[in-house]
């Protein structure tokens, strides 16, 4: 089991607009679903030519060397253009006028093999570490930040090790402002895995989850728009998905073909919840309202 | 009338307080702010009514024995699973396996189910006023099943006795099932169950009885035979 969320702003006014609340209130309802580790993926305002990166500077306790490897590149490629913050087990990094954020990841990651760029994207960021909700709230203070939608898990592994890097949500480096929240098992993940490595993609982890990310990425990156790459994916992935998706201007959900998780779905005029249990949408956000679980192959795409 | 808070507690806390209201000869419970906590009077063997104010999470009303249950908002998986006799009545939707494995009573839902609604069921009566999901009445063996609106696919597939009514349309029939014609009996008491259970304003959108389609099984696969393997490898 693991615990899935998703909150989606529509309106933007919304009175509980702290995503970051939401998100932290419906995780602690599913903590039970998973206790290993929690994550959140939150899309913030977007602005200009700034672009913001969550870096993951090693596993060791003293990250001093790793933090003055990734300040003297910056100085010489974006000296009086960037901004470091060192939060939790990661940096936060924000770059203005960064043409390329994929090629700018990996040259933060070739730096040092230690060194994982753990979000890119305009507006999105990724925390995630092990431990509950209540944990990541106090290093990253989640319930604070604002933002338009977001998506969160709470992990129960299953099938890998426990630590930051296999945390969920998961991002794609080849697409900039994706993130993804899985609960189930993709069963043919090892043939996709193969697939892609042998187009040099990295993965960086042994999580299963990892490579949805990597398959939306590619088939947006091929011209599919966010509801036809899960659409597509309903073919080509196996095994049980309930899966969350958010891009800075999309959030949505795929469903597998057999139902096999649960995923409940409330849609208002001013927001959208999704969570695989009802008491995460119930406990977050009161009101009268509807909640529904989502159908065996269904999928559904919120835009802004 | 007995009351339970559920405001602040765990589902053990709350289960032991309702059997102990039971014990001392409350036969009408009121259980506030349910806030979809999962498990909630399960195991009840005794004939009360719980009157749940709002959503339940996960297996309410499993494995009871004679109890009267009305739940005001949703619920979640495995909903009255394994109940041997009772009530339960949903004004809302109902998650996956909802009156799985019941071996009687009713179960009533008044918006939608979603998949795997009454697989297994081996007797009692499951009406769901809205649609159901996918794989609906998969192995039912006995009982009534009836959706008022549009079925999944996968529909009745694989079934012993069950008998299904659909008042809209099935996006597809499972293997073995077949469409019958009801008799002028199976309308009559189908008519019954709905203006029993439905509210009128809500019978009133849904077709008569005798409109209702009749899914039974074709008796396929209750026995094997090698010479029918063609069969048995199409529903395997």
């Amino acid at each position: 089991m693991c615990g899935i969320a998703g909150f989606f702003d529509k309106s933007g006014d919304h009175p509980n607009s702290s995503i970051g609340q939401v998100l932290i209130t419906m995780l602690e309802g599913l903590a039970s679903r998973g206790p290993d580790s929690t994550g959140v993926a939150f899309f913030g305002p977007s602005v200009g030519h700034t672009s913001v990166l969550r870096v993951k500077l090693g596993d060791a306790d003293d990250r001093s060397s790793l933090a003055a490897a990734l300040a003297t590149f910056l100085d010489a490629h974006f000296a009086g253009r960037y901004k470091i913050s060192n939060n939790g087990n990661s940096a936060r990094l924000v770059v203005e006028g960064a043409e390329d954020l994929p090629v700018l990841a990996a040259r933060i990651e070739a730096l040092d093999k230690e060194i994982e760029v753990v979000s890119i994207g305009k507006s999105l960021e990724i925390v995630k570490q092990v431990g509950s909700p209540a944990n990541l709230d106090l290093t990253y203070g989640v319930s604070q930040l604002k933002g338009t939608h977001g998506i969160g898990h709470t992990r129960l592994s299953t099938e890998s090790k426990v630590d930051l890097s296999h945390s969920q949500p998961f991002g794609s480096h080849r697409l900039p402002d994706l993130a993804i929240v899985h609960n189930g098992h993709i069963t043919n993940y090892h043939q996709l895995r193969r697939y892609y490595q042998q187009r040099k993609i990295r993965f960086y982890t042994e999580n299963d989850s990892e490579v949805v990310a990597i398959y939306l990425s590619d088939q947006i990156n091929k011209g599919s728009c966010l509801k036809e790459a899960l659409q597509s994916m309903l073919k080509e992935l196996d095994g049980s998905f309930s899966c969350l998706v958010a891009t800075g201007r999309e959030f949505g959900f795929v469903k597998d073909p057999f139902a096999l998780k649960p995923l409940l779905w409330a849609e208002t005029e001013s927001f959208v919840a999704l969570a695989n249990e009802e008491i995460a949408i119930r406990s977050a956000l009161p009101g009268a309202y509807d909640v529904r679980e989502a159908q065996a192959r269904e999928v559904r795409v919120w835009e802004r | 009338m007995g009351e339970v808070n559920c405001e602040g507690r765990a589902p053990r806390e709350i289960n032991a307080e309702i059997k102990q209201q039971i014990h001392q000869g409350d036969t009408h419970i009121r259980i506030l702010n349910p806030g979809a906590r999962h498990n909630l009077g399960v195991a009840i063997l005794k004939p009360v009514t719980l009157q749940l104010d709002g959503s339940v999470g996960y297996y309410c009303g499993g494995l009871i024995d004679g109890a009267n249950f009305e739940v005001a908002g949703s619920a979640g998986w495995g909903l009255a699973e394994s109940m041997m006799n009772g009530l339960v009545v949903v004004r809302g939707s109902a998650g996956n396996g909802a009156a799985a494995a019941i071996r009687g009573g009713t179960v009533v839902i008044h918006g939608n189910a979603a998949a795997r609604l009454g697989i297994s069921m081996k007797g009692g009566t499951v009406l769901v006023a809205g649609n159901c999901g996918y794989m609906a009445g998969f192995m039912a063996q006995k009982g009534t099943l009836i959706v008022c609106g549009d079925t999944g696919e996968a529909f009745a597939d694989s079934m012993y006795q069950t008998v299904c009514f659909v008042g809209g349309k099935i996006a597809e029939l499972g293997t073995d099932a077949v469409i019958e014609a009801a008799t002028a009996e199976d309308a009559e008491s189908l008519d019954s169950l709905l203006a029993q259970y439905l509210d009128p304003e809500e019978r009133k959108k849904l077709p008569p009885g005798r409109e209702f389609k009749k899914v039974v099984a074709g008796r396929k696969l209750w026995n094997f035979d090698k010479r029918e393997w063609k069969t048995w490898q199409e529903a395997l």
